[in-house]
């Protein structure tokens, strides 16, 4: 039983938030595999795996309307209020940031293509490395963010809270690498530029599983903590342990 | 007879409190008194409740309610049936005094005065706390004379001229003018029932009230006239104040500035009505209004 959908006196509204909460479920497993699906086609020099992931996009597309259509329905039909009214609200939230993940697996499929479909000369396997890393890591972190969301477990919306910082770190590490390739081989600097673009992209993504975080936040707590600092979150989530 | 007996707390067990027993609160160190939680006092109150018990017989209808009710504010009680809040609303105007069984404990005040005073007249206290009922009861008199009525009985006016202005402000204020000026001689009862609703605010907003009590003042109206009383809280409580109960948490939670939420006989939470809409912090409060109890 999820202590956020169930319990309604009026059992279709359990079953229509239920219904709501796995759809963001769904919506995570997708972008989720987007993204793995986006690395392994640069790893593999998969290209049409890329482009099956660039299609695929469109149904994270379609489930992102599906959900806004059945949030518009709730609250026209139940008037939601209370944490029913903020499961909705952090719904909506998440379901938006799912699918910019999403986006962004996509921007990352298209670097496939454009390295290595036709007679192009593809980028020095070593510019990748870090590409591939960092979409394990980011990927994770999308996966425990919607997993606090599902289980209301502030303290794993922390620790994702947290991961964002090394995330940041490893994009400036990583520009710091590619920076000496340039100063090796200037002619790698067409490759430099969309790896870094590829970077990025899986930079924002961990954004996104920032931000999730920061919205179970606000769904267990009834807090807003988007724009607050580490200290003032982590003080909200410690107050609630207690 | 009403029994009165502010300093006594009577004969009978209060039952153990609601609001920690059997059911797990949020955590919370900003809980007022009896267990209450939120803030139950206004900025500027112009009635004061504390530690208020009703008895019906050997019944504890209200245990330890403390509750202020501020100037200018509308402050919704909300709780399922039974739950007290008409018996509490009832309270603030001394209206069950007519019921023989009905026993209060503790202070009220309006203002400064113990509206439980034993020297105190209860009919100008009755016209300084008004009263809106569920179902709209205006008297089998012409609209005039509904609203004329108060002001005749409490030698409020000299001449006819100044009731007729009395008549013509109330009805404005209560955003009937309009609609009868030009029958003012016919039945108040022939109105349809939101305008007979409105002509009971008018008739009470013509005694010049303090406090207007309203309890379910819309259960029996059409969305329009709903709407139509709604808009006239909003209006009216530049003026005055407003405590209002009622079954419709939209109704609540569009109307009132603040919230109270009473369950089996207690004050389980009070707060701002955009926080207990929200983010309401007590379990109770939360599983009433989102439609989960049982």
């Amino acid at each position: 039983m999820n202590e956020m959908t169930d319990g309604h006196i009026v059992s279709s509204y359990n079953k229509d938030l239920n219904h709501l909460h796995q759809l963001v479920i769904q919506i995570k497993d997708l972008a989720c595999r987007q993204v793995r699906e986006a690395a392994r086609s640069l790893e593999d020099e998969d290209v049409e795996l890329a482009r099956a992931v660039i299609v695929s996009d469109r149904e994270i597309d379609a489930l992102d309307i599906k959900a806004d259509e059945e949030i518009i329905r709730l609250i026209a039909k139940r008037q939601p209020v209370a944490r029913d009214l903020r499961e909705i609200m952090t719904v909506a939230k998440i379901v938006g940031d799912l699918e910019r993940i999403g986006d962004q697996a996509r921007r990352l499929a298209r670097l496939t293509i454009r390295f290595y479909d036709g007679d192009v000369i593809p980028p020095n396997r070593h510019l990748l490395d870090d590409l591939n890393k960092m979409a394990d890591f980011v990927n994770r972190m999308v996966e425990d963010s919607v997993n606090a969301f599902d289980d209301l477990d502030l303290n794993r919306a922390m620790d994702v809270i947290r991961r964002d910082s090394i995330v940041s770190d490893d994009f400036r590490s990583a520009l710091r690498r590619l920076s000496t390739f340039i100063m090796e081989d200037s002619r790698s600097v067409g490759h430099m530029v969309d790896v870094v673009l590829g970077l990025r992209a899986l930079e924002r993504i961990g954004g996104h599983a920032k931000n999730i975080s920061r919205y179970v936040v606000f769904l267990v707590k009834g807090k807003d903590v988007r724009h607050k600092d580490l200290d003032a979150v982590e003080a909200e989530i410690i107050s609630t342990l207690k | 007879m009403l029994s009165v007996t502010p300093d006594s707390m009577g004969t009978v067990t209060a039952p153990a409190g609601v609001i920690a027993a059997g059911f797990s609160p949020v955590a919370d160190d900003s809980r007022a008194i009896n267990g209450t939680v939120g803030d139950i006092t206004a900025i500027d109150p112009r009635m004061t409740a504390r530690h208020v018990n009703v008895y019906y017989g050997d019944k504890l209808a209200i245990n330890n309610v403390s509750l202020d009710i501020g100037k200018n504010e509308v402050i919704a009680m909300i709780g399922p049936s039974g739950c007290g809040k008409s018996t509490f609303l009832r309270c603030l105007n001394r209206m069950n005094d007519t019921i023989d069984i009905c026993r209060v404990e503790g202070e009220i005040r309006l203002d400064d005065q113990d509206i439980y005073d034993s020297g105190l007249d209860v009919v100008p206290l009755r016209a300084q706390v008004g009263m809106v009922f569920q179902k709209p009861n205006p008297f089998p008199k012409s609209i005039y004379d509904n609203v004329a009525y108060g002001p005749r009985i409490h030698g409020l006016t000299g001449s006819k001229s100044e009731l007729d202005e009395i008549v013509e402000q109330s009805l404005l204020k209560a955003g009937l003018w309009d609609e009868v000026k030009d029958r003012l001689d016919e039945v108040g009862t022939g109105l349809s029932g939101g305008q007979q609703q409105r002509l009971c605010i008018a008739r009470t907003i013509a005694v010049a009230p303090e406090v207007i009590l309203m309890d379910e003042p819309c259960s029996a109206l059409d969305p329009i006239a709903t709407a139509r009383v709604e808009e006239l809280i909003d209006e009216l409580r530049e003026q005055y104040t407003i405590a209002i109960v009622t079954h419709s948490m939209q109704q609540a939670a569009r109307v009132s500035q603040r919230t109270a939420y009473f369950h089996l006989g207690e004050l389980v939470e009070v707060g701002k009505t955009d926080d207990i809409f929200t983010n309401p912090r007590h379990r109770l409060t939360e599983d009433y209004i989102t439609g989960r109890f049982g």
